[in-house]
């Protein structure tokens, strides 16, 4: 954690704003975490939800095998999709950039769609390759069809025209071939509803592309200074280029493999975290995390207790926060 | 109008005129054959052509091919027709005035707007009926459409068209969200939403259409009325004011028309997208730009459209039935991309 606060010039008791907004947020994750164990369909004390933790516990079902696992995966999806807007945004330097605005989500849920649909007797523990696979050839697909130089608005724009080609073709192979229709909303929308310690289990190995993530950081603060000044300084700009997008698209095809795509997350908490901590990313990669967990676990909470025991899906709730924000940014992208 | 004279005076216009009549023959026979193969074509209960006809043209009779043709199939056409027709022109009256190749209903958000309205209206306000449904989803439509205009600064002279789609596609996500939210949160069983969000003719009775014609032909009607000041736009605002046109009223007007056009195909059928957005461009390399031509061939040619999506529906996955508006989406994402492509 030392990397996220300030460089200490004088050791005092009292937190620099930073790390003020830091230890914040990692208390609105904690309060978070603890509301998603106690609240939901049951209402749960906190004595109850300790005692559920323990499998003799009468609330262990809901607890242990329910709530919790769902808690883990909305963090890891969160950071996911987070650390993957940040990478976009880093390498691309355009503010509207983020998997799901230039289609990669979509992409990676059309291929594990296709592949639930069309080989329905297949091992969930293909869905993250196949999701993989869809990512990058909706990746590739974007670079062929408008070039790397492409100005902020325009790459924005393709990227939305194939994620409507995308999902419309979710929306139909759905509507041909049935699955039910909780998975459809699923694969609509994204949603949390359902998943348990399995997905979980599927999930972890792609934790392992966070701190290679980290570990790109440095370079990528010196491509925030341009191509030139990069290559400069011992940098080779394609080839991390190349490396933080394909990082990016794995992180958000194992998400989405398991979630669905999750609108807006990984547009907007890379955005709201260089509010909090600015654009090093040393800070900002760790912070987007904190955030992108914060706002799945919030949305999902909501999803979950609003009209109990109806659920929402979380990518609704995501696109509430999110569509109003990607508004104001193309306000402001004069 | 002085412009008429002056178009139909020179014998290349004449000439013009006789093959756009001949286009508009072939398009409306065109049309006609297909609102007759989806008469009878892949149905559940096995019709031929010819009992099709006999069912239209001949006495009412109790057998089970009669009953499905005019009780099922012939108000699903229909209705399938007049929303294409509906759409299209909706999209060509936005494109003409905006002067915005990407403009139409499912771009700018007035779709997913006038959905939300609807949604909201027959989730949370059932009694307030088809009435309460057209007016919510002509204001929920508004509304969407203004916040894109907005915050798209499209009255700025050389505003950025992308900047305006991305801001119809946000608004559209948004209404989306909601639409889809309050739907899930209204009824337990979500299978239904989702025909109904894609946009799908497959449950129009003639209920449906008696309360879809007299809204959609005063539409249509109206935009036809407003194709001469269309052409007049598309000068160019200083021009158009020069030649005493009220830009104010003009825009008011279309404005108005696109969105009752709007919401009274989406309560009818869903939100249908792309039909605004492919329709009028192809009717644009058929028939030219002049309105007063370009806007019925639009109606042809949606009409057509949404009627073979419909058929095209039903043939994909028999005896499953497919949303028209799903088949649409397939055919117009990429005709989309292309725009985006070429046109910004």
């Amino acid at each position: 954690m030392s990397d996220l606060t300030c460089p200490s010039r004088h050791r005092q008791l009292t937190l620099s704003p930073l790390q003020q907004r830091v230890w914040l947020l990692a208390g609105l994750l904690l309060i978070a975490i603890i509301a998603n164990l106690c609240l939901g369909a049951v209402d749960l004390t906190l004595t109850q939800v300790w005692q559920g933790l323990s499998a003799e516990g009468e609330q262990y079902f809901t607890v242990h095998e329910y709530r919790l696992p769902r808690i883990a995966l909305a963090i890891g999806v969160g950071a996911m999709l987070a650390t993957a807007g940040v990478l976009v945004q880093g390498v691309i330097r355009n503010p509207l950039a983020s998997p799901d605005i230039l289609g990669v989500s979509q992409g990676a849920g059309l291929a594990a769609v296709s592949l639930m649909t069309l080989w329905p007797h297949a091992s969930i523990q293909l869905l993250p390759w196949a999701a993989l696979a869809g990512g990058f050839s909706a990746a590739v697909l974007l670079w062929l069809v408008c070039g790397s130089k492409a100005p902020p608005i325009r790459m924005a724009l393709t990227g939305v025209a194939l994620a409507a080609l995308y999902s419309s073709t979710i929306d139909f192979l759905l509507l041909t071939r049935p699955l039910d229709i909780n998975n459809a909303l699923l694969w609509l929308t994204g949603s949390l509803w359902g998943r348990g310690w399995q997905q979980l289990y599927t999930l972890l190995p792609w934790l392992i592309l966070l701190p290679a993530a980290l570990w790109l950081s440095h370079r990528l603060n010196l491509m925030g200074l341009g191509d030139d000044s990069a290559t400069c300084l011992g940098v080779r700009a394609p080839r991390v280029r190349l490396l933080a997008l394909a990082l990016a698209v794995g992180l958000t095809s194992a998400a989405v493999s398991l979630c669905g795509p999750i609108s807006f997350l990984g547009l907007v908490s890379p955005h709201l975290a260089r509010q909090l901590v600015g654009g090093r990313h040393q800070r900002l990669l760790p912070v987007a995390m904190l955030v992108g967990a914060v706002l799945l676990l919030i949305a999902d909470l909501v999803a979950r207790i609003i009209h109990p025991p109806i659920e929402l899906p979380a990518g609704i709730m995501t696109a509430l926060i999110g569509a109003p924000y990607f508004l104001w940014l193309l306000l402001k992208l004069r | 109008m002085s412009l008429t004279t002056i178009d139909t005076a020179t014998s290349p216009r004449r000439a013009a005129g006789h093959a756009y009549g001949w286009r508009m023959l072939g398009l409306l026979s065109l049309l006609l054959i297909l609102a007759w193969v989806g008469l009878f074509a892949w149905s559940a209960i096995p019709l031929s052509g010819t009992q099709a006809m006999q069912a239209l043209f001949s006495h009412p009779t109790a057998q089970v091919s009669d009953v499905v043709v005019r009780q099922l199939r012939l108000p699903r056409v229909l209705v399938a027709g007049l929303v294409g027709a509906c759409l299209a022109t909706a999209g060509a009256l936005m494109q003409g005035l905006t002067r915005n190749p990407l403009a139409s209903p499912g771009v700018f958000g007035v779709n997913a707007g006038a959905a939300l309205g609807v949604a909201l209206v027959s989730t949370y306000a059932g009694w307030m009926g088809v009435m309460g449904q057209s007016s919510a989803a002509i204001l929920g439509g508004g509304v969407a459409w203004t916040l894109v205009m907005l915050l798209g600064a499209a009255w700025r002279p050389g505003a950025d068209k992308g900047r305006l789609v991305l801001a119809g596609v946000a608004v559209a996500a948004l209404c989306g969200a909601l639409t889809k939210a309050s739907i899930i949160l209204a009824e337990d069983q979500a299978a239904g939403v989702l025909t109904w969000l894609a946009g799908s003719v497959a449950n129009a009775r003639w209920t449906v259409w008696y309360n879809l014609w007299p809204v959609a032909t005063a539409g249509l009607l109206a935009a036809l009325a407003l194709a001469p000041s269309l052409n007049i736009l598309a000068v160019g605002d200083e021009q158009a004011r020069n030649l005493g046109m009220r830009l104010g009223w003009v825009r008011l007007a279309v404005g108005i028309v696109v969105l009752v056009l709007v919401s009274a195909s989406v309560v009818a059928a869903g939100s249908i997208a792309f039909v605004g957005l492919l329709v009028p461009h192809m009717a644009r390399a058929l028939f030219g730009i002049d309105h007063r031509k370009l806007l019925p061939a639009c109606c042809l040619l949606g009409a057509a459209l949404v009627m073979a999506a419909d058929i095209l529906g039903r043939a994909v996955a028999f005896p499953s039935e497919t949303p028209a508006g799903a088949v649409l989406a397939l055919i117009g994402a990429p005709w989309f991309i292309y725009m985006v492509r070429s046109r910004t």
